[in-house]
């Protein structure tokens, strides 16, 4: 091959222009699909990858989704060799070939230029169904894999243009509800728009040339990311976190311990002394818990770096098979990804003492629910993922509060509450509330993020289905430096009968009366630094917004206010926070 | 005293900036002049009708004869956008259905950069406890659950006029299907505080989605009582100069719209402030050859970014300002920090920084003699030698250089090390670097190359920095049309009049009778057609665009398809639905017409646009290749590539004519804006007076 010179400025064009084309097909899929779990909430990833199936650059609305992507084409192109052509479109959501959730069904397009393979087009979203046990995907009671879903390791839905009519149905004979089809129309067609503007932008600037640019690309990414980890001290950091409840035994407890070692340019996360695999569905695959490494530690470097090849190249990652966070096939692991937050904080505790500037306290944990059934008013059956009511609180920083209503880390911001007008017309329940929960975020100098209350009247008509998937009901975010711990999480139901019950973190309720009112709670998060150094007046102007009461003003910040005018009281308040010192 | 004005009229297009108002003057006889005025931001009406004294005296009228001659006024401003950033909008209370007062500020939950641990969320316009939530409740289709709390809103409105309130939001749940609870709470709130600024979110929005209709509404209370107050000062002063002709104003959709029907809907005109140049740059770039372009436009404060392709930019359903969701239609236009009043300082890294700090109007650049406290852009241009202190605004403002001299020794050179001229030359490449990141972002970011296209300059800093920027990015032409420093201004005149309509009407589009879709259409182009025929349009020269938001059955989202106004008086529905599988392939990637799959009916819009009389682009006189007979001297400055001083040639603009041929290293003088031909720069000049700037064949 010959020398191509190369052109710096063309390299960040280049950079940006494929970004530009996984935003588009992102777009794609936000605006086309059917699922609210996909259009309002955004819980798909989109992505380029180069022939050998390498990350090229990615959009990355939920995080944790995104980097098994790579791994899976790699794992694609390296079954189909030989026998992949234009027009072909491969689905896989295989847990044991490098996916990370039964639910996160993918689909990959080749691109070719001429006869050239080119790249490849991805994307991957949360479907509404994938067969199992259970509706909607989430089965708490599972202990194998088929309890929970369809396999589909990698199978070949459209040949050259033409749709394997016999593949496609048996794929979809195998899942509830008709929207998966639709959905999936969607992904192909993100993955279409992804192959005509890959393909435009390689026609422009000539293969050759695009293939040298593209290789100073992951080298120019690689030396930020190696840079950017040279300035964590050089050493061995510890942390670790606790899970509980496996969904099948009450009260238990599981220790996810992560090793972090820093070597320069190069960091290693290895999660040898991982309690074992649970028997549940509370378990991690490796993809899954590769990206929830990933995702954390990103959050503590530029989080301008570019997303390809060359970002991960310095990242080693080691995770045990048989553990909690890599279990071993036939297991079940739907719940894998909701692994992420407390894997966050046992690699934030890790490097807390180091990086004190660049690190968060903890944020809210997920506790989720999704709801399923008729709508009596359509006739039809309805998927819903209540985005709004597990958004929680992240965790306060050095230099400023917590986020409010953020919700869990592996989405950091990215996946969105529903639109409540869209909400009440494509589910027959009703909002009755959601609003900032006060009292939740946890004090300090910075405050942690709110956390919601969510309030809800079920309707349909006596046959809805509720799972909670998630964690957080016994230990909150925890603060840093002085700073005090978020709220807890529960879920509530009421049911007409006047009956009140709390819903366990990993529960299945069938045949939810309508009427019931839904209650939700998610918790803030973590403080920083020592309440009593927060101003005197940012408290009091929280409590006139009524998200800080007046006793934790004076029990938790020290600040003394007139109950009525809500003014500071200021001698008072100087006794308050002088009697500390 | 009439007879001097015999027989002539005048348009005029009036764009007040942060720093400049700028103003562009079409007379009946088919000449053009531009002019510029000092804005008076506490004030902005002030600086207009200086502005208009200022034309008078250049054609020895008095203001009062050239005001009954102007026919028509054709004015952007940025009040309610300034309002808005800087946060001093009104005193706003919400008004909203018990629940769900903390939308406005969650924004769905969003938090735009994922993996930014220190981005934090937006201060909302309205605080909390001025978010007062009033029991009541329709359900998803508009019928009443529970009926509306009229205590309660009472209650409400005690708080806000306790509190000084002057603006009022209201949004309840489902509004956008009946309006019954909102006009109910509008009737006690215009009651009970009569003199508030009352937004109604079925008016401002009526369409589905919670969260950006009251995203919306909040904005435009939050700006209402600031642009009516403007209006009012604005058409009083006007009135009392002896104007009698039609204001229009301009919108952020690129068209221009009554002042009453401004004031009535202000979140219109958020974005507004550059709608107008992508017009006058496409009229120009288009008589230059070239279909599509660059627009980028450097006034006193901002710069602004757009991309024009077919003569158009593209038009956005709904976008955001400082990250709050405003969902009206916008043009696609970029606008960052950087002006000729940007501020340069050296901050606790060491690093030289220019803006987003502005010095404005007043005390503005240091050069200006005002007591400017700090050296700005403007300031380094004068020491880099690009202006003449005794040619600023073509002489009508003398330049301080020492005083630029000093304030850039004083806060640059200093903490630096470098001397008063090295420390210009870094602000001058600093601040060219931040223009060309702003290009980016409507280019590069988007996937487009901006290679591709030339680059129109405009602004009154700008053609100095246009072949700064186009080296930065590899663009081959740089086009500075005459207009270029009142580019805003001229393009206002090349816009139609516009008003945008929306009606929520979800349902099967085979179940709905063509009687209906046509009543809806025809309602609000009714709307439309009245509000155009007040404005003195002729019938002859409105037109309705009808717009359908579709969707299939069970996507959330709709795709806006136009369609023609005899397919929905025909009812012609295998047209609309043709033309929506082609759109949903071309954006999506794929179309279901095949599979049979329902389509749905989410919103109607109507677009009613009055074309107006456009002024013919005036050519000017040929002549040859050589220069030489617009020489005006040879002046000492700094030429970038070469990084040194050089004695250049300095051209007079105004005598230049179409065919002069001129390489760079030269400057051009005009009245109102300098041109830099930089070293590896030619430029000539067209049959319609713009300067075409292109690369050197190396």
């Amino acid at each position: 091959m010959s020398e191509q010179p190369i052109d710096t400025v063309l390299v960040s064009i280049l950079g940006r222009a494929l970004r530009a084309i996984t935003d588009e097909m992102s777009i794609c899929m936000e605006r086309s699909s059917r699922s609210p779990i996909l259009c309002e909430a955004r819980d798909f990833v989109t992505g380029l990858y180069d022939a050998e199936g390498r990350m090229l650059e990615q959009t990355e609305n939920l995080p944790i989704l995104s980097f098994s992507l790579s791994p899976v084409c790699q794992h694609i192109a390296r079954k189909f060799a030989g026998e992949v052509y234009p027009g072909d479109v491969f689905f896989h959501n295989d847990v044991f070939s490098f996916g990370n959730q039964n639910n996160d069904l993918a689909a990959f397009k080749p691109i070719f230029l001429g006869e050239t393979l080119l790249g490849w087009a991805a994307c991957k979203g949360h479907q509404a169904d994938i067969g199992g046990a259970v509706r909607g995907g989430y089965n708490p009671g599972a202990k194998e894999v088929w309890q929970e879903a369809i396999r589909i390791p990698a199978v070949k839905v459209y040949e050259r243009g033409k749709l394997r009519r016999d593949v496609w149905d048996l794929i979809f004979a195998n899942i509830r509800l008709p929207i998966v089809q639709e959905d999936m129309r969607a992904e192909i067609g993100s993955c279409t728009v992804g192959d005509r503007r890959l393909r435009a932008l390689v026609e422009k600037h000539g293969l050759e040339r695009f293939e040298a640019h593209k290789r100073a690309l992951f080298d120019s990414t690689r030396r930020l990311m190696e840079a950017e980890i040279r300035t964590i001290p050089s050493g061995t950091y510890r942390g670790e976190s606790t899970v509980y409840y496996d969904g099948h035994h009450p009260g238990s407890k599981h220790k996810i311990r992560v090793t972090i070692t820093v070597d320069g340019g190069h960091v290693r996360f290895d999660y040898a002394g991982t309690d074992p695999q649970t028997e549940g569905f509370v378990n991690g695959t490796y993809a899954s818990t590769a990206s929830a490494t990933i995702l954390t530690f990103l959050q503590m470097v530029n989080p301008a770096i570019p997303h390809n090849h060359g970002m991960v190249e310095p990242i080693e990652i080691v995770i045990p098979e048989g553990t909690l966070l890599n279990a071993a096939y036939p297991a079940a692991t739907t719940f894998g990804n909701h692994l992420c937050p407390p894997n966050a904080d046992a690699i934030i505790r890790a490097l807390a003492p180091v990086i004190p500037t660049r690190v968060t306290a903890g944020w809210n944990q997920l506790l989720c629910s999704l709801s399923t059934g008729r709508d009596t008013r359509k006739d039809d059956t309805y998927v819903d993922i209540l985005f709004m009511g597990l958004k929680g609180g992240s965790g306060a920083a050095a230099d400023c509060d917590g986020y409010d209503h953020i919700g869990m880390i592996d989405a950091s911001g990215g996946v969105l509450d529903q639109d409540y007008e869209m909400f009440e017309q494509m589910t027959p329940h009703r909002i009755v509330s959601h609003e900032y929960l006060v009292d939740s975020a946890g004090a300090g100098k910075h405050r942690g993020g709110l956390g919601v209350e969510t309030r809800y009247v079920v309707g349909g008509a006596g046959d809805t289905q509720l799972v909670t998937f998630g964690d957080g009901d016994v230990e909150p975010a925890f603060g840093l430096f002085g700073g005090g711990q978020g709220t807890l999480n529960f879920i509530e139901l009421r049911t007409p009968d006047g009956r009140i019950s709390r819903t366990t973190t990993k529960d299945h309720i069938r045949d939810v009366p309508a009427g019931t009112l839904y209650v939700q709670q998610a918790g803030g998060g973590g403080g920083y630094g020592p309440p009593q150094e927060r101003p005197a007046e940012t408290v009091a102007r929280e409590v006139r917004d009524g998200i800080v009461s007046v006793e934790a003003a004076r029990g938790q910040y020290r600040v003394a206010l007139d109950p009525v005018t809500i003014a500071v009281d200021g001698p008072q308040t100087a006794r308050l926070r002088g009697g500390e010192s | 005293m009439t007879t001097r004005t015999t027989g002539r009229t005048y348009k005029l297009g009036i764009d007040v900036g942060g720093t400049f108002t700028d103003l562009f003057l079409w007379t009946s006889g088919g000449e053009v002049r531009s002019f510029k005025a000092l804005s008076t931001p506490r004030d902005p009406s002030v600086g207009v009708l200086d502005g208009i004294a200022l034309i008078a005296r250049a054609l020895s009228l008095t203001p009062a004869e050239l005001a009954r001659c102007i026919t028509t006024i054709v004015h952007g401003t940025t009040v309610t956008t300034n309002a808005t950033l800087t946060r001093r909008g009104a005193r706003t209370g919400l008004l909203t259905t018990r629940g769900v007062r903390d939308a406005l500020e969650m924004r769905r939950g969003i938090r735009e950069d994922q993996y930014d641990n220190h981005l934090r969320n937006v201060e909302p316009l309205v605080p909390r406890y001025l978010r007062r939530p009033v029991a009541g409740r329709l359900d998803w289709r508009g019928e009443e659950l529970e009926g509306l709390d009229l205590a309660g809103v009472e209650e409400a409105v005690t708080l806000f006029r306790e509190e000084g309130v002057t603006a009022v939001a209201i949004c309840f749940m489902n509004a956008f299907a009946n309006p019954v609870h909102e006009r109910a709470a509008a009737e006690v709130v215009r009651r009970a505080l009569p003199s508030a600024f009352v937004s109604v979110s079925s008016e401002v929005l009526p369409a589905i989605r919670f969260y950006n209709r009251v995203s919306t509404t909040a904005l435009d209370a939050f700006v209402g009582p600031v642009l009516r107050d403007y209006l009012r000062a604005l058409t009083s002063r006007l009135a009392e100069a002896g104007f009698s002709g039609s204001l229009l104003i301009m919108q952020s959709s690129g068209g221009v719209a009554l002042p009453d029907a401004t004031a009535r809907r202000p979140a219109g005109t958020l974005l507004s402030g550059p709608a107008a140049a992508p017009r006058a740059a496409a009229a120009y770039a288009g008589e230059a050859g070239f279909a599509d372009c660059l627009v980028v436009d450097m006034g006193g404060t901002s710069f602004d970014a757009s991309l024009v392709r077919d003569g158009q930019v593209e038009l956005k359903p709904e976008g955001d300002i400082a990250r709050l969701r405003i969902a009206l239609p916008m043009l696609d236009i970029v606008t960052i920090g950087a002006g000729g009043g940007s501020i340069g300082r050296v901050d606790s890294g060491g690093l030289l920084r220019m803006g987003p700090e502005s010095a404005g109007a007043d005390p503005g650049p240091a050069c200006y003699g005002r007591g400017g406290p700090l050296p700005t852009c403007t300031d380094a241009n004068v020491v880099l030698g690009y202006l003449d202190p005794t040619y600023f605004a073509g002489g009508e403002m003398r330049l301080h250089p020492d005083r630029a001299r000093a304030m850039i020794a004083e806060h640059v050179g200093g903490p630096l090390g470098l001397d008063v001229e090295r420390a210009a030359v870094g602000m001058y490449r600093v601040i060219n670097a931040n223009m060309a990141h702003g290009v980016r972002e409507i280019t590069v970011k988007r996937g487009v190359d901006p290679r591709e296209f030339p680059m129109v300059v405009a602004g009154g800093a700008g053609a100095l920095h246009g072949c700064a920027i186009a080296s930065e990015l590899d663009i081959p032409v740089v086009l500075v049309p005459p207009v270029a420093s009142v580019l805003c201004a001229a393009g206002m005149l090349l816009t139609d009049q516009q008003h945008d309509f929306v009606r929520s009407c979800v349902t099967r589009l085979s179940d709905l009778p063509a009687e209906r879709l046509e009543a809806l259409v025809r309602e609000m182009a009714d709307q439309g057609e009245t509000q155009l025929r007040r404005a003195d349009v002729p019938a002859d020269r409105i037109e309705h665009c009808v717009l359908l938001d579709l969707r299939y059955v069970k996507q959330y989202h709709e795709v806006t398809v136009p369609v023609a106004r005899e397919a929905v008086r025909a009812g012609n529905y295998a047209q609309m639905l043709s033309a929506f599988h082609r759109e949903h392939d071309r954006l999506y990637g794929y179309e279901l017409s095949a599979e049979g799959t329902g389509v749905e009916l989410i919103n109607v819009r109507v677009r009613s646009v009055g074309r107006t009389d456009k002024p013919a682009l005036p050519k000017i006189a040929a002549g040859p290749p050589d220069p030489g007979g617009a020489l005006k001297r040879h002046r000492r400055a700094f030429v970038p590539e070469r990084d040194r001083f050089e004695e250049l040639p300095v051209y007079d603009g105004h005598r230049l004519q179409a065919g002069n041929a001129i390489a760079g290293p030269a400057l051009i003088e005009r009245t109102d804006t300098t041109i830099l031909v930089s070293a590896d720069y030619a430029a000539h000049i067209d049959g319609f007076g713009t300067c075409v700037v292109r690369r050197k064949a190396s």
